[in-house]
């Protein structure tokens, strides 16, 4: 199946950041994308519509959840939750990006022996 | 049961999804407005920020889903109903298909069960089968001296068990009727050998052996269950076998069988190394491997044997030597060329099936870019309409393989009726669509989807979005390289319908000559039966030869009979009887280093009843009895290599055959086909069988009118003399012939029936080819009509494209027939491979064949109006 985030992003990420974002406060599809798109200061350049497989995904592994609820707009919309599983998934994903951040550091950090 | 959650919630949320996303797309035009933007401003850009829509959705959805599985279902209702849509294409595409996939699974049903499939005993591999060879005759597979045979059975050491048949008419009787069957003599170590125990009873001990006690007997599961109604009380019970009597100690399997020997009794082969038995070659010697010891290595062994056997008795087995072999290869023999051709061939005509059906999708593709197109943008992957095609594809294949295994059912059928029942297979294991077959059908058809479903798939589904949804005509553009495609597979289907209408050909021609040879006798109204004397009543060689006198001269009374004769080998039955000879007025040669020739033993009226001339001197008489000087005749062949230019006439030979007194030679024949009608007469000595009596005889009558109907009345001349006296194979000499040319005919049927069918789709495809051409060129041709060009102008047009195509073809197919001649050279007789006339005719016959598929598209290109035409544009 097409995973259209693989273009800029390592698989995963975005359901990490979805997360991550999620783990502050419950959010609704199109705040989520705007949050994320601010927070990385623009710099992850990614089509909003992808946002919605990866929900999708994270619904079915039961990490967050749905509910119709209205916005601050006022507008009809279905707000996102992280559930406890998605807490526990979160900080074993983070701990192992950082590790793997670490490693991938070292490797290009220059001169070190 | 999450899954079923899942399954049964997923409709909601799909609507949840699909409003979801409709929500984030309006929040954001709104935004936009708010932020100074006109609102069609704002959805373009709301929308390129999104992505695809469709897609995005597809792929959430897809979460859900049991991915590939899912969508394979989809395609294949999608598939389904387009193929529905479309019922002149399903059809001649599954047709064809069916043909090629059925053509296969039955041709392949015969080659597994005769060729690839294991001889049906345990550890089948280690089986072989011992010849002695000679360099002199050119025959690495001659029978075997028993005494040989007992040397290497007691001296080879490659070898578990070591066992020696003799197979021979039998002569069976209980409560008084005689029955002829097919027997086996067999030394203890046979059923060893083979590994088969018994259905009842007990197999044959070494105290069964012992001459004078061998009075037991085997019955085949056949005889027991027809001749003896099942009888379980049968063991230890006595019948009569060549009248004497014998105590039953077994019955084999259902089933059981030696390869080419269907015997339906077994009896022993009592063997010593007594002088009787220095004289001849007649053993078929079958043997089980150690385990480890490869076919080599037993060769090695054999060799070493064999040398030993030329010390012990050099005057016999000078130039002898030994081979061994496997026992499938062995009996398969043969039969295994000609099986593997007629397999080629099948699979050539599924590869022209498959061209022709990828020609059907391209032209079908063609009518639905727009489809692909439409699909595409709608956000379909082109992995994604493979995908589609493939399984549109792999559903023809399928539906092909059901109608196929139909047609292979019942092509088994006729297939398996062109082989008669008197000479039949090498093996008598069933043959059938079975598991294996069935198995062979699925690849084959699974294969086929992807030669036929592949190129076209990637074809069709590279389109141009652009120019595709733009031109908005069917014909659109982005398949202009289609045709050059399909005139590939068209020369390819062409080039080898020629290469099969070649092999056809070949074979018709060569079996025409076979069948026209004249085998030196009339075969018309000539009827033939089977005697066999039982040793045991006729053992007096004087009482023997009255006994068949008597029988020959109450046939010759039977009003209707124009004359009756005996042989003791009919012809083209593939036997032949060689002994050695030297003239008697020289000093006799050893065995081995005399000069070798046929003999038969025969009564005085055979040569008048197969209507064989004599050519100088005389026939065999009257007076020439068991008491009278020994007399022989010899034939023009006999003649001609070993006494060229000489009067034979009055010489003096001595026949190994006959040792006690010379033979004086009376009469020379004309030479007349024996083993075979393709095999070219060999020296033959004729004796007479009142001088020298055989134990059995092959009775030919001379009928005035229809042979068939003389049999009663023969077979009762003979039960006059002996009530007792088995007959058995009452033939006509036509059905003799008959059978003996059926392998032959039987691939030339075949070849000719797939060439037919090659040729047939062949033509389709170029059909197909200038008729989509001439449709595509309706407007070149409606402007060069306007322009003035003649209807004869158009025809040449079109039939031109034709030839190009044919030309081409058979310009490749004479190159591939002359690759492919080699593998046709042994199955063909007086005919090579590289027959001019043979080539020429199918060439021109290809070429003709085309131009008539190109007749109807011409005949339509002929009357296309200019004006409709280029207002069609």
């Amino acid at each position: 199946m097409k995973k259209p985030v693989q273009r800029d992003l390592f698989p995963g990420a975005l359901e990490m950041m979805i997360l991550r974002t999620l783990k502050r406060q419950p959010l609704h599809g199109y705040a989520l994308v705007q949050h994320i798109k601010r927070t990385s200061d623009d710099l992850l350049q990614i089509e909003e519509g992808s946002l919605y497989p990866a929900l999708q995904r994270l619904l079915k592994e039961e990490l967050v959840k749905a509910e119709w609820g209205v916005s601050a707009t006022n507008r009809r919309v279905r707000i996102y939750k992280l559930t406890a599983k998605g807490t526990k998934h979160l900080e074993r994903e983070v701990s192992s990006f950082e590790k793997m951040l670490e490693g991938i550091t070292r490797v290009l950090s220059p001169g070190e022996s | 049961m999450n899954w079923l959650k899942q399954l049964f919630s997923r409709r909601q949320r799909y609507s949840d999804l699909s409003e979801e996303i409709r929500e984030h797309l309006e929040e954001k035009v709104v935004e936009l407005v708010a932020s100074g933007m006109s609102r069609e401003e704002a959805i373009s850009l709301a929308r390129r920020e999104f992505g695809n829509v469709a897609l995005v959705e597809e792929d959430s959805r897809s979460v859900w889903r049991w991915h590939s599985i899912e969508s394979i279902v989809a395609d294949i209702r999608y598939a389904f109903r387009s193929l529905c849509k479309s019922p002149g294409f399903t059809t001649v595409a599954v047709l064809t298909l069916a043909l090629g996939i059925g053509t296969n699974s039955a041709i392949f049903s015969v080659v597994d069960a005769i060729l690839l499939r294991p001889l049906p005993y345990p550890e089948p591999d280690r089986l072989v089968r011992v010849w002695e060879s000679s360099i002199k005759y050119e025959s690495p597979r001659n029978v075997v001296n028993p005494i040989n045979f007992l040397d290497w059975r007691d001296h080879a050491q490659s070898f578990e068990s070591m066992a020696a048949i003799s197979s021979l008419t039998t002569n069976l009787s209980r409560n008084g009727q005689p029955i002829a069957v097919q027997g086996m003599q067999v030394t203890t170590e046979f059923f060893s050998v083979l590994r088969v125990p018994p259905f009842l009873g007990r197999t044959f001990s070494s105290s069964d052996e012992i001459a004078g006690q061998d009075h037991s007997v085997i019955l085949s599961y056949k005889l027991w269950q027809h001749q003896f109604g099942e009888d379980r009380t049968i063991i230890g019970q006595e019948i009569e076998v060549d009248g004497l009597p014998c105590e039953v100690i077994g019955v084999m399997p259902e089933g059981f069988s030696f390869p080419k020997i269907n015997a339906e009794v077994w009896t022993p082969l009592p063997l010593a190394r007594t002088e009787e038995w220095e004289g001849g070659r007649f053993l078929v010697v079958a043997a089980r491997l150690k385990p480890g010891v490869s076919i080599d290595q037993a060769q090695q062994d054999m060799l070493r044997v064999a040398d030993f056997t030329v010390q012990a008795r050099p005057d016999y087995n000078k130039n002898w030597s030994a081979n061994v072999f496997p026992m499938l290869e062995d009996a398969t023999r043969g039969v295994s060329c000609p099986l593997w051709v007629l397999l080629a061939s099948v699979g050539f005509l599924l590869l022209i099936a498959c061209a022709n059906v990828a020609n059907l999708l391209l032209i079908r593709g063609t009518g639905r870019v727009r489809e692909m197109a439409v699909r595409s943008a709608l956000g379909a992957a082109r992995s994604r309409i493979i995908q589609q095609l493939f399984v549109e594809s792999l559903l023809l294949s399928a539906t092909g393989m059901l109608v196929g295994l139909l047609f292979a059912n019942l092509g088994l059928r006729g297939l398996l009726a062109l082989i008669p029942q008197s000479a039949p297979l090498p093996r008598s294991e069933p043959i059938s669509i079975d598991g294996r077959v069935l198995l062979f059908t699925f690849l084959a058809s699974l294969l086929t989807a992807v030669l036929f479903g592949l190129v076209p798939a990637l074809r069709i589904s590279r389109v141009d979005l652009q120019n595709a949804l733009k031109q908005g005509t069917l014909r659109g553009g982005g398949v202009g390289g289609h045709q050059t495609l399909r005139r590939c597979f068209v020369v390819a289907e062409v080039f080898l319908a020629l290469l099969l209408s070649v092999g056809a050909g070949l074979m018709l021609r060569s079996f025409g000559r076979l069948i026209a040879v004249d085998p030196g006798f009339n075969r018309e109204h000539l009827l033939t039966m089977h005697i066999w004397t039982a040793p045991s009543r006729y053992a007096d060689d004087l009482k023997r030869s009255q006994y068949f006198d008597h029988i020959l001269s109450e046939i010759q009374n039977i009003p209707g009979v124009q004359s009756a004769g005996s042989t003791h080998f009919l012809p083209l039955t593939d036997r032949v009887s060689g002994s050695c000879f030297s003239p008697a007025d020289q000093p006799a040669p050893t065995p081995a280093e005399s000069p070798t020739s046929q003999f038969l033993i025969i009564s005085a009226g055979y040569f008048p009843a197969m209507g064989t001339p004599i050519q100088t001197g005389r026939n065999f008489e009257d007076h020439d009895n068991f008491n009278s000087p020994r007399v022989a005749i010899v034939n023009h062949a006999f003649v001609n290599r070993y006494f060229p230019g000489q009067n034979i006439l009055g010489k003096q030979l001595q026949v190994c055959w006959n040792f006690k007194e010379p033979v004086e030679v009376v009469g020379v024949v004309a030479d007349a086909r024996q083993a075979h009608v393709e095999d070219a007469p060999e020296p033959t000595i004729f004796l007479s069988n009142s001088q020298a009596p055989m134990y059995f005889a092959t009775i030919v009558v001379r009928a005035a009118g229809d042979p068939d109907q003389m049999a009663r009345s023969v077979e009762a001349a003979i039960h006059y003399v002996d009530p007792d006296q088995a007959v058995s194979d009452i033939k006509t000499m036509e059905a003799v012939f008959s059978d003996s040319v059926s392998s032959p005919r039987f691939q030339a049927i075949l070849l000719l029936v797939f060439a037919g069918l090659a040729v047939t789709l062949a033509m389709i495809g170029v059909y197909g080819v200038v008729s989509y051409s001439v449709s595509e060129r309706t407007n070149e041709i409606g402007i060069r009509v306007a322009l003035g060009a003649a209807s004869r102008d158009v025809v040449r047009l079109v039939l031109q494209e034709a030839l190009i195509l044919a030309g081409i073809a058979v310009c490749l197919g004479l190159v591939g027939s002359l690759a492919l001649s080699r593998v046709l050279q042994t199955l063909l007789f007086e005919v090579t491979p590289t027959d001019p006339a043979t080539l020429a005719s199918v060439c021109c016959a290809i070429l003709a064949v085309s131009a008539l598929a190109a007749i109807l598209p011409a005949r339509r290109a002929m009357r296309v109006d200019p004006i409709v035409a280029l207002r069609y544009e």
